[in-house]
């Protein structure tokens, strides 16, 4: 007879957001087994870009393939281009584009914890983080005039300047919020019954980490020192106050306050860009058309996101290759389930972070 | 069922399938469910069982692969029922519209009743939009409606279904 059974989950689920379908091989209630299948989404962007749309557009276009990171994707591939134009920033765009890049971490990371304490069966601390959350959203429409898809990126700068009433809005608003962090930390850290369902689950061990190639908080939850922020020079992020935040345990709540100090981190960072914002421009002209191949990198919410461009000195490109953090880090996430409780699935797989729309693009 | 009309009335449950979106709109989906925008005080909760909802709220310019999961979802849901397309995608295909693997939107596969523009739509429109769908799921009879395509995937309950003369099915080949 056999001993294992088979749960599916997805690929439509109370507690996915995307369809994702994954199917577990359970011994009782213990997983031994997954399997999992991330393509329902795909909707091929990459190839549109190279077909239907000019490269002066496809920064919006591929900003569509996610909606959490979309500020990641078109400042990712506008670096590409802008180098292959060989353009340099001045300092007051790099800033800005860094202070979008770093609310939108924000959100994104409060989204997460948002999502895994409600997969985890905590419905008032959804509702809680998610009240927090809308401060910086207000911030970003007030910035960018969406809340979600900025369009805030174009080739050679941004599409709106930062003007002195927008400064105070963002002091005021990531004040409060860095009161509210200081009460969700001590709330993830203290708490009885969180402690039970985060504590313990999920783990990832660092040789898991490194074996496996996990990127982004997933990793650092495990002690992997891996930061693309850290590893390139395209943006001053030392200069600005960041520090790569590391855990040891890598369990959910490791990863939970890997984010929650990223978080405060990203806060940091975001005023000291506007305490420190230089004077220029915030559009120049940049001409000519992409020839040649450049890769860029950029640390996503979720960990490293990979561009490839390659032109040929037309108004169409000839490839582009977009390698997203989710994408690598699934090997990682189906280690982790094997060996976990069924009923902890939903909450492992939330605080993951995952982006199906990002994976299958 | 009449004992449960009133309460239908007061409290629709939504269905969220996302059929291949950039989450945008999913993620403003739940930001209206949150604390700052509530809009649970209109009775609306989010359950994951078709059998259970009201209105079918869909998010994507649906996919190749998405779309039998579309229409699978959509004959599961009790009559009356209400479909909301959330975002420029769903509505027309958006910026994804022609593009190899999609669709251009889910009124080629299901009847819509609100659509709502925007990329990403706010959650002042998802509000507006979840209000006009509860007024038109009051006005809805039980009268059964039907997708207009059905697909090999779910050939059994096709098979079943129009044996009950609910739907035709229509092959593959035909787009
Ligand atoms: S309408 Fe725009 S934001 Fe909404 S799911 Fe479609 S592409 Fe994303």
């Amino acid at each position: 007879m056999k001993k294992t059974i088979q749960i599916p989950l997805g690929s439509q689920h109370i507690s996915l957001l995307e369809p994702i379908r994954f199917k577990f091989e359970c011994e009782n209630e213990k997983i031994i087994g997954v399997d999992a299948d991330v393509g329902f989404v795909h909707r091929g962007v990459e190839l549109a870009c190279t077909r239907s749309f000019e490269f002066k557009q496809v920064g919006y276009v591929v900003a569509r393939v996610c909606g959490l990171c979309a500020i990641t994707h078109s400042l990712s591939y506008t670096l590409a281009v802008e180098k292959l134009l060989g353009y340099v920033a001045n300092d007051r765009i790099k800033y800005l584009r860094m202070l979008m890049v770093e609310l939108d971490r924000i959100h994104s990371h409060m989204l997460c914890l948002a999502h895994t304490a409600e997969n985890a069966g905590f419905e008032a601390l959804f509702m809680q983080i998610m009240g927090d959350r809308e401060l910086v959203m207000e911030v970003q429409e007030a910035i960018s005039g969406n809340r979600v898809q900025f369009d805030y990126i174009s080739i050679g700068g941004v599409n709106r300047d930062l003007t002195s009433e927008l400064v105070d809005l963002v002091r005021k608003n990531l004040t409060t919020l860095s009161e509210k962090m200081e009460i969700l930390t001590g709330l993830f850290d203290n708490n009885w019954s969180l402690s039970l369902k985060y504590k313990g689950v999920g783990v990832l061990t660092l040789e898991d980490a490194y074996t496996y190639n996990a990127l982004g908080p997933l990793a650092r939850a495990s002690g992997l020192a891996t930061d693309v922020r850290a590893e390139t020079s395209d943006f001053p992020y030392e200069a600005l106050g960041y520090t790569m935040m590391l855990e040891s345990t890598g369990d959910i709540h490791a990863r939970n306050f890997v984010r929650l100090r990223e978080i405060v981190n990203s806060i940091a960072i975001c005023r000291n860009i506007v305490d420190n914002l230089p004077m220029g421009e915030i559009q120049e002209k940049v001409k000519g058309k992409p020839k040649g191949e450049e890769i860029v990198r950029i640390e996503a919410p979720r960990g490293e996101l990979f561009y490839l461009v390659r032109g040929n000195g037309t108004n169409t490109l000839e490839r582009v290759r977009i390698k997203t953090p989710t994408f690598s880090g699934i090997p990682a996430m189906m280690e982790v389930f094997k060996g976990s409780q069924y009923a902890d699935a939903p909450a492992i797989l939330a605080s993951f972070d995952p982006c199906m729309s990002c994976t299958a693009k | 069922m009449k004992f449960f009309t009133p309460f239908r009335k007061k409290s629709p449950w939504i269905l969220h399938y996302n059929a291949g979106s950039c989450n945008g709109c999913d993620i403003e989906i739940l930001a209206a469910l949150g604390p700052k925008f509530d809009l649970e005080r209109f009775g609306v909760i989010n359950t994951g069982n078709p059998k259970q909802s009201d209105i079918f709220l869909v998010t994507g310019p649906v996919t190749y692969r998405s779309r039998e999961r579309l229409v699978e979802l959509y004959t599961q849901i009790p009559e009356p029922k209400v479909v909301v397309a959330v975002g420029s995608c769903t509505t027309t295909g958006g910026v994804f519209r022609g593009m190899y693997n999609v669709e251009d939107g889910i009124d080629r596969y299901i009847p819509v009743d609100v659509y709502i523009p925007g990329c990403a739509s706010s959650p002042q429109l998802i509000i507006d939009a979840l209000v006009k769908a509860g007024e038109i799921l009051e006005s809805k009879s039980k009268a059964i409606e039907k997708p207009f395509k059905l697909f090999g995937a779910i050939e059994t309950i096709g098979n079943k279904l129009s044996r009950l003369n609910m739907a035709k099915k229509v092959h593959d080949d035909e787009d």
